[in-house]
């Protein structure tokens, strides 16, 4: 890609749009978008008032196993699964069409999105390179995210069995208020991670 | 016996119609959420679109529900309802539940 053509660009702009608005961080920006670094920072601060967060993503595979962590990337990744196998579009565009359909499926549920941009697109990353897996649970059959390489049979997934603190409605809130607080991600969740501990990206 | 049957008919008719107007109106709108949303294939996506009122009114004028159950086995119903489960919960099941079988039909279908 030396030369673009500027209705590609367009199409770049429009994408890096789409992504900044999705709460994409500037590291994936950069891996997925072929603009400028300086211009993609300009176009982050030009939508969301501020400048991209620094720092490294620090994301581990075991946030992914957290109970209603895991229900989230369950809906996320099966719809991601799905786009993938029924659309011709690009990654990238898949990634953003199911993330859409799972902050739709959120709202319809009339509850908060757990899983943001950033740590969708991180646990695509996670499939591709055999880190996680989706594992099929003997009750209800459903497939969940679990770790690669799990025993899959006698696979019993996190709504068939609720951990207790978190069976209620109640507890289900406040076990995922608590979550957000711990991670300090407001709203939809764009905020530096900060947990230590995690097996880095890349 | 014969009023109620007609009854019933006629309420059959009435879901069928709805269903089927909404079908199109999701896969018109968005043709792969249509998809996931129907758990139906491409190419009977592509057909429900391309399908004219007067046809939908004809189709729909049957004795038999055009919907089929989505949840037909009993461990994965039970799963979903059971338990006085939060309604929140309830719903992210679901969804994972019929991903899963939207993805299922698609495989019977390349395979077959
Ligand atoms: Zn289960």
């Amino acid at each position: 890609m030396t030369r673009k053509s500027v209705l590609g660009e367009v199409r770049e702009v429009q994408l890096a749009i789409q992504l900044i608005q999705l709460g994409a961080r500037l590291q994936f920006l950069e891996s997925e978008v072929g603009l400028s670094r300086e211009r993609l920072i300009r176009l982050y601060k030009e939508i969301k008032g501020v400048s991209p967060p620094k720092g490294l993503l620090p994301f581990s595979t075991d946030w992914y196993m957290t109970w209603l962590a895991n229900i989230h990337s369950s809906m996320f990744y099966n719809m991601y699964q799905f786009m993938k196998i029924h659309s011709d579009k690009e990654k990238v565009w898949i990634l953003i069409k199911s993330y859409k359909l799972y902050l739709q499926q959120i709202a319809a549920q009339d509850s908060e999105p757990i899983l943001d941009f950033t740590r969708a697109y991180t646990m695509v990353r996670f499939f591709d390179s055999d880190m996680l897996q989706l594992s099929t649970c003997c009750r209800c059959s459903g497939q969940f995210v679990a770790h690669a390489h799990d025993h899959k049979s006698g696979y019993v997934c996190v709504l068939c069995r609720p951990p207790s603190r978190a069976g209620k409605a109640r507890g289900a809130k406040r076990a995922a208020a608590g979550e957000v607080a711990a991670l300090g991600i407001e709203g939809m969740g764009f905020g530096v991670e900060t947990a230590p501990g995690g097996t880095g990206l890349h | 016996m014969s009023v109620a049957n007609g009854e019933i008919s006629r309420e059959i008719g009435d879901i069928n119609l709805a269903y089927m107007l909404l079908a199109q109106k999701l896969v018109k709108q968005d043709r792969v959420a249509a998809m996931f949303r129907l758990g139906v294939s491409s190419e009977l996506a592509d057909m429900l679109a391309s399908m004219s009122l007067a046809q939908i009114v004809k189709l729909a004028a049957s004795n038999f529900l055009l919907c089929s159950f989505r949840l037909n086995e009993h461990a994965s119903m039970s799963a979903v309802v059971g338990e006085g489960k939060d309604t929140m919960l309830q719903q992210a099941h679901m969804s994972i539940l019929m991903s899963a079988r939207s993805l299922q039909t698609r495989k019977t279908a390349v395979a077959a």
